[in-house]
């Protein structure tokens, strides 16, 4: 396989509702910004990965279709890539799939969603259309009936993880401690949906209950309106790119997914309820084939839903043992930004997380977030010399898709 | 009227067909059009049939693999994904199971489930003499009121059972801990909604100690100095406009009364005569904590406020409302 690199990247700002955009414009300034930041035209692209999530929040079924034009791809090989919460993560392995392969040399992968368009007649709010329209993810024959949401999904899985691992994820201040740093980062950020809030520990402890015990108001992802590109290309393009931008390549160095089965149970190939085995699995996949491990990596951006997810995630990607991830703050393994700036790199032993400010503070665009954790990754390696990242993205319910790419600094940390 | 009866849709779930103004952070003027993307369908079930003809017989059957003698409830294929795809045949599996890790409880549903909160699903582990199975997607009920933290938790043994009226749907059956049932219950097969209560539920007991008669004297001051707050603010008579509520609530302290009335929070040292519901908390701190800006919903979510019924928790946002509402009220005034 050839060496692939990521040489341009570019979001639009993350809102809860973009009344100003309809997903076209969306998309189309997602791809406008990629291409500024890659100095490259339209013309220079071979191919696109559109990662869209729902066709229902899109309000049309092939609605890469419609974009196709509007983005400059016209009469260009288009493949769209539909992977629940791990949306983004597929579409950028497929992006870097078609590169490696020599198919394209160079390809541009964009993902997006027009979530809060939707809109509940009854309760006159846009939220439980959203919740419901996320809910139709779940089978019409057995799950869906009886009232399955992405929240309890997920919270079925810290439930489970908290059954066979207790005195770890459930101690609320380890949890609210890390929201408080997630916000740290998310002010930094600017084009993060929360970037002028304010969240201590001590608020997110009296926030409401979404689900007790692991889940308050302030540990969840948002709902977010927005879009997210990246270029990969070729050794040769990627070359050619950075002498124009004066950026370094992020090359590519191993990619890992894993979807685990649809029904938990006990053993055979069932989902096991007490851990996020898909991440597990795409996380020594992806190490395997860069050939680091993961105390190598000092700056990850985690799909993070919910904050007890976060964790449990940390603990399957190996940064922290399964069963004391709460290590991340007990410990310091989680880097305290206001001691980095933006230029450090984090002391050894500490990783930095989620600088983006994450789901739950920069922004959780479905079909994209991948894509805009893989942005600020990029942002971060670049600005603090980091030789090693790793983008993770999660998705489907209880958290069954997976995957993992790591990525190097072209020149390591010189 | 029969479940069949109903419209897929409720009747009041649509919007007027319109285009209208909206500004968003930009604040300049967008238009707006309302649509929908609703499909409807006569969903066939095909192999899956046989699973909820089963259930409408009241039984639960699931399917074996004559192989590595795995068994999959539900029935979700025929053909062992693990062993080639090899036929599997049909067992009726027992009417008791086991909870396979501790479940959530959903208080923020989605649009199609407003009105059903709170409410429990989890995993059951019904072939457990099998090598390996799959969980059951579940409901699960409680005859002691509402379904609340500590009742199923991993390892709860549960009993099956089914809908009187069974129309071949996942929610023909539910469980519940065997625990709450008779020895008399726990072997009847197929057990029955209608054999069981779940209307009058029994309250928990509550022992009056001295250390919570002063929590409750402190929390009866408190709403004491609320309700005339309420009665001044505007937000908080929005709150509670063409409302009544009259609210009992037995504590460790000893009982009082919530009445919304009028446009009026009254609290009285007693337990009203007929009262809408009656609520129990062991601590009337929880109280005190709601007027301090805390939240009844969140003390029933944490289970420190036991709720008879549905009825009962749909009051308490509206009950939550009011400490918020006066005090932004008192806040614009100054």
């Amino acid at each position: 396989m050839r060496r692939v690199g990521i040489v341009g990247a570019g979001i639009t700002e993350c809102r809860g509702r973009w009344v100003e955009a309809t997903y076209w414009e969306l998309f189309q300034m997602a791809v406008r910004r990629t291409l500024d930041d890659a100095k490259m035209k339209v013309e220079e692209v071979d191919s696109v990965v559109y990662g869209i999530y729902n066709d229902i929040f899109e309000h049309q079924a092939i609605p890469e279709s419609s974009l196709t034009g509007l983005i400059g791809m016209a009469n260009k090989p288009g493949t769209r890539v539909t992977s629940g919460g791990a949306t983004g993560f597929y579409a950028m392995r497929t992006a870097y799939m078609e590169v490696a392969s020599g198919v394209s040399d160079c390809v541009l992968c964009v993902g997006g969603e027009k979530a809060t368009d939707c809109f509940d007649p009854r309760s006159k709010t846009a939220t439980p259309m959203v919740i419901d329209t996320i809910a139709k993810s779940w089978d019409p024959f057995f799950e869906y009936p009886l009232g399955a949401t992405a929240s309890d999904s997920y919270m079925q899985m810290c439930m489970g993880y908290n059954d066979s691992y207790p005195n770890d994820i459930g101690d609320t201040r380890v949890r609210a401690k890390i929201v408080e740093m997630l916000c740290r980062q998310g002010n930094r950020n600017p084009y993060a949906q929360r970037r002028d809030e304010k969240v201590s520990a001590e608020q997110v402890m009296q926030s409401r209950w979404i689900i007790a015990p692991f889940l308050r108001l302030l540990e969840a992802c948002m709902y977010t309106e927005g879009a997210g590109g990246l270029i990969f290309a070729s050794e040769k393009k990627a070359r050619e790119i950075s002498e124009r931008t004066g950026q370094p390549p992020i090359w590519v160095k191993g990619v890992g997914a894993a979807n685990e089965a649809y029904a938990p149970g006990r053993g055979s190939y069932y989902k096991p309820l007490d851990r996020i085995v898909s991440d597990r699995l795409a996380a020594e996949r992806a190490y395997a084939m860069a050939g680091v491990k993961a105390s190598d990596i000092q700056v990850v951006e985690i799909h993070d839903a919910f904050v007890a997810q976060l964790m449990i995630t940390m603990g399957e990607l190996g940064f922290v043992p399964i069963g004391k991830t709460r290590k991340l703050i007990d410990e310091g393994v989680m880097a305290d930004i206001r001691t980095l700036g933006d230029d450090k790199p984090p002391p050894k032993g500490q990783v930095l997380i989620n600088p983006s400010g994450g789901l739950i503070f920069g922004g959780h665009f479905v079909g994209g977030s991948n894509m805009f954790s893989a942005w600020s990754l990029r942002r971060e390696m670049i600005n603090r010399k980091l030789p090693l990242g790793l983008v993770h993205g999660t998705g489907a319910i209880n958290a069954v898709f997976g995957g993992a790419m790591v990525v190097e600094l072209d020149g390591g940390a010189q | 009227m029969k479940k069949e009866a109903l419209p897929v849709l409720p009747l009041d779930f649509n919007l007027p067909r319109e285009v209208s103004e909206v500004r968003g952070m930009d604040d300049t003027p967008c238009l707006q059009f309302s649509s929908h993307m609703v499909t409807f369908y006569k969903q066939t079930y095909g192999e899956l049939s046989r699973f909820f003809f089963a259930l409408r017989e009241g039984r639960l059957i699931g399917s074996s693999c004559p192989k590595c003698k795995q068994v999959m409830v539900p029935a979700a294929t025929w053909h062992c994904p693990a062993c080639n795809f090899v036929e599997m045949k049909e067992v009726t599996l027992p009417n008791h199971g086991v909870l396979a890790a501790t479940a959530p409880i959903t208080i923020f549903p989605s649009a199609s489930f407003i009105g059903d909160a709170p409410f429990c699903r989890g995993y059951v582990d019904v072939a457990t003499d099998a090598p390996a199975a799959s969980y059951l997607p579940s409901r699960l009920c409680t005859t002691t009121g509402l379904p609340r933290p500590g009742i199923f938790v991993k390892g709860t043994k549960l009993k099956l059972v089914f809908e009187d009226d069974r129309v071949g749907s996942i929610r023909d059956i539910f469980w519940v801990p065997a625990s709450e049932l008779s020895k008399k219950q726990l072997d009847k097969v197929p057990l029955l909604a209608s054999d069981l209560s779940f209307e009058t539920p029994k309250a928990p007991d509550v022992k009056h100690t001295p250390a919570m008669v002063k929590a409750r004297d402190m929390a009866l001051a408190a709403m004491k100095k609320l309700a005339p707050d309420v009665a001044k603010s505007p937000r908080a008579q929005k709150d509670i406009a063409g409302r009544t509520h009259v609210v009992g609530v037995k504590t460790a302290g000893g009982d009082f009364a919530l009445i919304v009335e009028s446009g009026k929070l009254k609290v009285e040292d007693k337990l009203p005569r007929k009262p809408d519901f009656v609520l129990v908390a062991e601590d009337p701190g929880v109280f005190s904590r709601w007027v301090d800006d805390g939240s009844l919903t969140d003390a029933a979510v944490e289970g420190s406020l036991w709720l008879p019924n549905r009825a009962a928790f749909a009051v308490l946002p509206i009950l939550d409302r009011l400490p918020r509402s006066v005090r932004r009220d008192l806040r614009d005034a100054k």
